[in-house]
């Protein structure tokens, strides 16, 4: 059957690649069940009650009239439940190794003007197109997603929303019509109602009436949405509550595309046709010019060689390259680009990159699999090592002149190591979003159907993203994870630092990741990445409040000594907020997991005083009293959390419940008195390892909290989600 | 003897995304291909298979009857009948095959076609070129 695919049930079969089969659970087919048992059941006892008086006395249209518009809300329930709703196949291996490394969590997008992130999905090995959700029901990415409706057990995606819609719109017609005639009945049978016919009319009747209201208000509510261009999933995140939506083309436009385009391809379970076209060298070759010549060829994509290899081979590569002379490369990559020298542009070849995210490459490692983890980290510590001895803050400057973020070895490796130390950790992420779905059904009144399990709009610390100015990254965003205070070390151009190849990683261990990379090492990594922030990255410190201020103590005595100097006046505030955001989080709700993290991290910490000082930073919250004493700086400190406060409350609670470290919003309307006096202590503490730091950094706290929004030319909307959208003006 | 040659690496071209979410992909030329081909000629190819994409996607009399139909028959139309989509992706698998055939594997390189992805890269396969190391 071409139009037909197994929705509901796993991936694609025989497709090229298909999900593993998952545990049958009966559960998932209750209401499935139950709205075909009551459609089915009502409308039969309604033709076989109803209809024969009504064609008898009435007119005989009547029953035909209602059989066409059965058949109609039958067809596009099979449609909408059977339909592949548009699940993308999982991502080959080739695809993912040339992004695995070193890439950002999120890719932005410009879309007619708008930035939209893109999210790296670690289940399916890509970055989700812009409207791509995955579903933790179906374990699926859906393009265009809509919900998944637990009615017909299956997404609604690109694919089957106009099945899905106009199901809505001929259920409500069809519930309409039955609860009319049989109206007409009984009035006129109010003599005979202990008749069985009249009876079963009147329970017809009620059922149709108990399900017309939620019904019509999901019509009403998806007509409003097909009309504005949106899906449920943008609607209820709120991604375009501050109005501008990329994906509209004007109301008409929006209904016909609903209505009227062609049905969309499936993607999964596609015959692949056997490859025909033999290749054999030798090969034409286009003329190459001098320049051509001495162009670097980048090493992009998959080698036939393993990645341990690859890695290696680039570190060769590299090493080679800051002799800064032209020999020919070692040996393994001459084989694959034979005759032509290798010259020192990479940069300029990665100037001329496509991709336009520009991101430092702070980790390398990827956690694919055990095996592929120890050897991708033996690498980067050799090269935090190699590089820390240098200075950092060169390497860092060149990485952000860098557009792209493909896999390649480049100097600014031992830079980069940091931001991947403290990059998010997706595979928590991805694990700390699925309460979050039931929890945003509430928010829809009437919508209970739905369970919106899409991941993309993942973020709820929408404070942490509002206090993050008019950065687009999105990184902050990775303080999903419950275990991931150190979402965020951003030091580079535009984007994010939470890296895919920690979210690739199995999130079983929270502390795993950090233990093994925040190596005395890494700090002056740190502190020299803390050169590099602008005023609208301000989560570069962020991290610092619990794992990364442990271990990096002694060397780090200042990532705040360097923001000393440079004074950045929404830097300062916004570090405030956030620690005091998540250390209240963490001493209010989370003091175990938070203690237990830093248990975990202490192993290695070069200093003792660190764990003691954050858990004195932690007692130090819930003491609001004396934090009071600090009344000019909290005072001053105050409008800038409270200002966060009202964007942020809608996020339904339970999404933020899970995630320890995120949230001023979110601790703000609970703890306003001692928010203020934390927020102060926070920004002091935990900016700082060291004992000076605290008043230091409250000083400048209190003198530069004023600015709090980015710099001109952008306006930053964010979501209930904590999605971001730049528009540039 | 059909032994083909080893890979040595794949370029993916992404999607571009600038217009929305229709089916168009970057016609910027990746620079692993600098030595293998022509940049005009990649930038036919893709300029080419974006047009057909945006034929497929086209809001039209066709994809308007078609839709027509299919409410009239209860949808039981799609069981005898191609949609206007698949059959511009069967002119697009045409189309690659013969541009892989005319002139990718002369090159040593192999264009994938995107469905396969998804629609979400057009992959590029590039193979070793053996015969510049004797």
């Amino acid at each position: 059957m071409p139009g037909f695919s197994g929705g509901g049930v796993g991936g694609g079969v025989g497709g090229p690649v298909s999900a593993p089969p998952r545990p049958f659970r009966p559960s998932r087919y209750v209401p499935v069940s139950a709205a075909t048992t009551f459609l089915v059941g009502s409308t039969t006892l309604f033709f076989c009650f109803t209809c024969p008086w009504l064609a008898e006395y009435v007119s005989a249209v009547i029953p035909i009239y209602n059989a066409v518009i059965f058949l109609f809300t039958l067809a596009n329930f099979c449609m909408a439940t059977f339909m592949d709703p548009g699940v993308f196949p999982r991502a080959e291996e080739d695809e993912d190794k040339e992004d695995d490394f070193r890439a950002p969590l999120y890719k932005t997008v410009e879309i007619k003007g708008i930035q939209v992130r893109m999210k790296w999905c670690s289940t399916c090995r890509f970055y989700r197109p812009p409207r791509c959700s995955h579903c933790s029901v179906c374990d699926n990415c859906v393009e265009d997603f809509d919900h998944h409706c637990p009615w017909v057990n299956n997404c609604i995606g690109r694919r089957n929303y106009r099945y899905f819609f106009l199901f809505l719109l001929s259920l409500t017609t069809h519930i309409m019509d039955v609860f009319g005639f049989g109206l007409v009945y009984v009035l006129h049978h109010r003599q005979q109602l202990d008749t069985p016919h009249a009876a079963v009319t009147m329970a017809v009747m009620c059922v149709a009436g108990l399900f017309f209201v939620p019904v019509a208000g999901l019509t009403g509510f998806h007509i409003v949405l097909v009309a504005r261009g949106r899906t449920t999933n943008e609607q209820v995140t709120g991604k375009f509550r501050g109005g501008v939506n990329p994906f509209t083309n004007g109301c008409l436009r929006n209904i016909s595309h609903v209505l009227c385009s062609s049905q969309a391809p499936r993607y999964m379970g596609r015959w692949r046709s056997p490859q025909a076209v033999e290749v054999q060298p030798p090969f034409l070759r286009p003329s190459l010019t001098e320049a051509q010549l001495e162009a670097k060829v980048l090493d992009n994509g998959i080698q036939n060689d393993r990645h341990s290899t690859r890695s290696k081979s680039s570190l060769d590569q590299m090493e080679s390259q800051s002799a800064d002379a032209e020999p020919p490369p070692p040996p393994k990559p001459e084989l694959r680009y034979p005759g032509l020298p290798r010259a020192d542009t990479e940069e300029s070849s990665l100037l001329t990159e496509a991709p336009p995210t520009p991101s430092m490459y702070k980790y390398r490692p990827a956690y694919n699999s055990p095996g592929r983890n120890h050897t991708a980290l033996s690498h980067p510590n050799k090269m935090i090592r190699g590089e820390s001895l240098d200075s950092p803050s060169p390497s860092i400057l060149q990485s952000s002149r860098q557009p792209s973020y493909r896999s390649e070895p480049s100097s600014l490796d031992g830079a980069t190591v940091v931001g991947g130390s403290v990059g998010a950790r997706r595979g928590g992420g991805e694990r700390g979003e699925g309460p979050g779905g039931p929890g945003a059904t509430g928010v829809t009144g009437g919508m209970s159907g739905y369970s919106l399990t899409g991941r993309s709009y993942t973020s709820y610390p929408s404070s942490l993203v509002l206090s993050a100015g008019g950065s687009r990254s999105s990184s902050l965003r990775s303080a999903q994870t419950a275990h991931n205070p150190l979402a965020t070390l951003q030091s580079e151009g535009t984007t994010d630092t939470s890296y895919k190849s920690l979210a690739n990683q199995t999130p079983r261990n929270g502390s795993l990741s950090y233990d093994s990379l925040l190596t005395p090492s890494e700090s002056p990594e740190f502190e020299s990445a803390a050169h590099e922030l602008s005023p609208q990255k301000p989560h570069a410190l962020f991290p610092l409040a619990t794992g990364a201020t442990i271990t990096g103590q002694s060397e780090v005595v200042s990532p705040s000594s360097p923001l000393q100097g440079y004074t950045s006046p929404f830097l300062s505030a916004q570090i405030a907020q956030q620690r005091e955001g998540q250390l209240l989080q963490g001493s209010a709700t989370f003091s175990s997991p938070h203690r237990a993290y830093l248990r975990a991290v202490s192993p290695t910490p070069p200093s003792s005083s660190g764990p003691s000082e954050t858990h004195h930073l932690l007692q130090h919250n819930q003491d609001s009293t004396s934090r009071a004493l600090r009344a000019p700086s909290s005072s001053s400190s105050s409008p800038g959390v409270r200002s966060l406060e009202p964007p942020v409350s809608p996020p339904p609670r339970s999404l933020s419940l899970g995630k320890s470290h995120s949230y001023t919003g979110e601790a703000g309307p609970q703890h306003k008195p001692r928010s203020t006096g934390g927020g102060t202590v926070l920004g002091g503490g935990g900016a700082g390892g060291g004992q000076q730091a605290p008043q230091s950094t409250s000083r400048t706290v209190v003198a530069n909290h004023t600015t709090s929004k980015p710099g001109g030319g952008v306006k930053k909307v964010t979501g209930v989600g904590g999605t971001t959208y730049e528009i540039s003006v | 003897m059909r032994q083909q040659a080893a890979i040595a690496a794949k370029v993916f071209i992404q999607r571009d995304y600038t217009n929305g979410t229709i089916c168009q992909f970057q016609t910027k030329f990746p620079s692993e291909l600098e030595t293998r081909i022509d940049k005009q000629q990649f930038e036919e190819t893709v300029r080419t298979l974006n047009n057909l994409y945006a034929e497929a996607e086209k809001l039209g009399s066709q994809s308007y009857i078609e839709g027509c139909l299919a409410c009239l028959t209860a949808y039981t139309v799609f069981l005898c009948m191609e949609t206007h989509y698949e059959k511009v992706l069967k002119k697009i698998a045409k189309y690659i095959q013969e541009q892989n055939d005319k002139i990718y594997a002369p090159r040593g390189l192999l264009l994938t076609d995107p469905i396969e992805r998804g629609l979400r890269v057009i992959e590029v396969t590039i193979f070793e070129d053996r015969s510049l190391t004797r």
